[in-house]
């Protein structure tokens, strides 16, 4: 192991191994994109002229760009929420000795261990029109009188979605909010209780404020998540119907292997990590300092 | 000087063997449709040519082209694949496949023994492409049982179609009209596209200028029925896949659905709790029009650049897609699959197997009034651009008017960009 004066004193070359990494599965592929989106790609054709900002103007002038972003910004907004406060309950719950937490344990992170894909198709199988399990119990228990096509309904569609994508990203989360959890001094629980304190002002006034840091770096990370989704989508719905779950990312997918666009596929991935950033620059910037702060104390 | 002469003639004596000895592989590319008879198939080819070895990859029918596009451009080995007849100007522009004439003329011969759709549908630029995989028809699909006992006659337009659904509707079953609809498979277009043909219309004319935009035509009129029958009456349910369509036919809560005509072999199956119930009908509409396709073996360029896998290709195309139609015969007595070679249309064998789903009379005659598609270097791209915004008209989501100008609209982009 390197002494911290090694470390000090070749800071380059240590850091030189990963630098690489980043350059060539970071850098490189953002460099190549951003060179890409001036020029006109169609995999049909043998040149590939120079176009300047063309594609972008097309990607702009394109309503199912607009549709998509309107769908991306929705969906983050409200699967990165809903997932850190979810998984916040599950991660208490976590923590909770009880019998059987250990299996409990093992089945809330089993999501974690299914790729998105796959998620997908295993939520198909509960959406399902026609054979779908949620409408088999829905029919038995008598609250419909016939099914429901989830998936194919535009705004049910939706709400489809994102019940997948936080399914799939709540084991994550929780383990993050758990090792959180697990750093919050218990005195101040106990004087909470002898001031008189509830559940509900206990969480309030103690646990979030303990773990504020932790949630936040989990909303970042969701709402990322939440930006540049995919697999979900495409196993589930196939962006549909009608584009109505159409994320960017997907969208990029479309444009650049449906379309065989790669210059507008590379715009709109330029545009995609744009967005990202603003966004979490913005949300650092409106967080006060101490929130981040308060958790290293 | 004589050591060497024993050697050379050593080597001349040898040659032939180690040519022969030399086994070539093909990389042969599908979609997963009855992998065991295709690689059964294979296993067939390869005994009755010991030289040639057969691996064959396959991938899923939605993901099919994009993994294509993906193979051919990054150069991944491949020399034989199933391709699509809306997929070969494309992967014909982009210099992927090769023309089977230029390398062997004898393909020629069996043009004449081809359905006219098919033979165009593996046509390009004048040019023979493969040979037919299978080529069916998108037909009108009905329950006769439920007809029959609800005393409605077999619909001949759409009028028709709409009057027999309100009434079954009226008597009791929710959705007459099980719908394909899955804005990923391109088949969602080419099933439109095939009722369109019914009526007597077309979505292009001889320039390629977009006819469907016109609120008078064909096209325009029935996607409007289409968008009337699934939110202003409420007749139709949505299957996302043909195998959920036959499931959901097969629980006789349905009456009329328009598939690939094959499936009507998989509805009739006599495993199927209602087998025997399905027939066809004429495609309603005043031509009685339908879509025909061939899907077909394709050589690719890279193959075609090495003569030995070039020639091992051919042998493998021919005995797939040629000869005494071995092959086809076989998917269409065991698959209900179609056929290209019209020789089959009277075999006897295909005649008995399709006598039991199926009355080839009526099949006939409507591959009689079939036509292929329009099939242009942009036609892939453009459809699936278009298929969303049909999804969205078919749900009311937007205005079959404002769906049709976009897609002309985009059409006429990639007509300029690439129709030169």
């Amino acid at each position: 192991m390197p002494s911290k004066l090694e470390l000090s004193r070749y800071p380059l070359q240590w850091l030189f191994p990963v630098l690489i990494l980043v350059v060539v599965f970071t850098v490189y592929p953002f460099a190549y994109a951003i060179y890409n989106s001036f020029f006109q790609i169609l995999l049909v054709l043998p040149t590939k002229p120079f176009i300047g900002f063309k594609n972008y103007a097309n990607v702009v002038a394109s309503p199912y760009f607009w549709e998509s972003l309107g769908n991306t910004l929705t969906f983050a907004a409200i699967t990165a929420p809903v997932t850190v406060l979810i998984s916040l309950g599950v991660a208490r719950l976590l923590l909770t000795r009880f019998v059987g937490r250990g299996v409990v344990r093992a089945l809330v992170l089993l999501p974690w261990a299914i790729p998105g894909s796959v998620a997908g198709i295993l939520w198909l199988w509960i959406f399902h029109g026609q054979f779908g399990v949620l409408n088999a119990l829905l029919y038995k228990l008598g609250i419909i009188g016939s099914y429901i096509q989830f998936t194919k309904d535009p705004r049910l569609a939706k709400v489809c979605v994102m019940i997948a994508h936080v399914w799939t990203q709540i084991p994550f989360t929780s383990v993050l909010l758990m090792a959180a959890l697990t750093t919050v001094n218990k005195e101040l629980y106990e004087a909470a209780e002898v001031d008189g304190a509830g559940v509900f002002r206990r969480l309030l006034s103690v646990t979030i404020p303990s773990v504020a840091g932790m949630m936040i770096i989990s909303l970042i990370y969701e709402l990322i998540i939440g930006i540049t989704a995919y697999d979900v989508v495409y196993s589930l719905t196939g962006g549909g119907p009608g584009g109505a779950t159409t994320l960017l990312s997907y969208y990029i997918w479309k444009e650049s292997f449906t379309q065989l666009n790669f210059g507008t596929g590379s715009a709109l991935g330029v545009l995609v990590a744009l967005l990202t950033l603003v966004l979490i620059t913005t949300i650092l910037k409106v967080i006060p300092n101490q929130v981040m702060v308060r958790e290293g104390e | 000087m004589k050591r060497f002469a024993w050697i050379l003639a050593l080597a001349i004596l040898l040659l032939p063997v180690l040519v022969f000895a030399q086994k070539v592989t093909l990389e042969f590319v599908v979609w997963n449709y009855s992998l065991e008879t295709i690689q059964d198939n294979i296993a067939l080819f390869e005994k009755a040519n010991p030289n040639i070895k057969v691996n064959v990859k396959d991938y899923t029918w939605p993901t099919y082209h994009d993994t294509m596009v993906l193979r051919l451009k990054g150069k991944t080995r491949t020399d034989v694949f199933y391709n699509g007849e809306d997929w070969l100007p494309e992967f014909a522009a982009a210099g992927w496949v090769a023309p089977l004439e230029d390398y062997f003329p004898e393909v020629r011969k069996y043009k004449e023994k081809t359905a006219s759709y098919a033979l165009a549908d593996m046509t390009y630029n004048g040019k023979l492409y493969g040979l037919s995989y299978y080529a069916d028809l998108i037909t009108f699909q009905y329950n006769k049982k439920i007809l029959k006992d609800k005393g409605i006659t077999p619909p001949n337009n759409w009028d028709d179609v709409l009057n027999a659904s309100l009434k079954l509707k009226a008597g009791g079953l929710q959705f007459p009209f099980v719908y394909e609809y899955d804005e990923t498979l391109p088949n969602f277009l080419q099933a439109y596209i095939s009722q369109v043909y019914g009526r007597g219309g077309d979505m292009f004319d001889a320039q390629l200028k977009p006819l469907f935009n016109d609120p008078d035509s064909e096209a325009f009129k029935h996607l409007q029925w289409l968008q009337d029958a699934v939110v202003k009456h409420k007749l139709v349910a949505y299957g996302s896949h043909e195998t959920k369509v036959d499931l959901a036919m097969n629980t006789g809560q349905h009456a009329f659905t328009v598939m690939y005509n094959y499936m009507l072999a998989a509805m009739n199956n006599v495993e199927k709790p209602l087998t025997g119930q399905f027939d066809m009908i004429p495609m309603p509409g005043a031509k009685h029009g339908a879509l025909g396709f061939a899907k077909f073996y394709c050589l690719t360029a890279q193959a075609a650049k090495d003569p030995a896998r070039r020639n091992a290709a051919w042998k493998f195309i021919e005995a797939f897609g040629g000869g005494d139609y071995k092959v086809a015969k076989r998917w269409a007595v065991e698959k209900g699959l179609g056929f290209a070679a019209l020789p089959l249309m009277d075999d006897p064998d295909v005649k008995k197997a399709w006598a039991n789903w199926i009355d080839m009379e009526k099949f006939k005659a409507q591959a009689k009034l079939a036509k292929n598609g329009t099939q242009t270097e942009w036609m892939g791209m453009w459809s699936g651009f278009f298929r969303p915004l049909l999804a969205k008209a078919i749900n009311g989501d937007s205005s079959v008017a404002d769906v049709m100008d976009q897609g002309a609209k985009k059409w006429n982009e990639y007509k300029e960009l690439l129709g030169r």
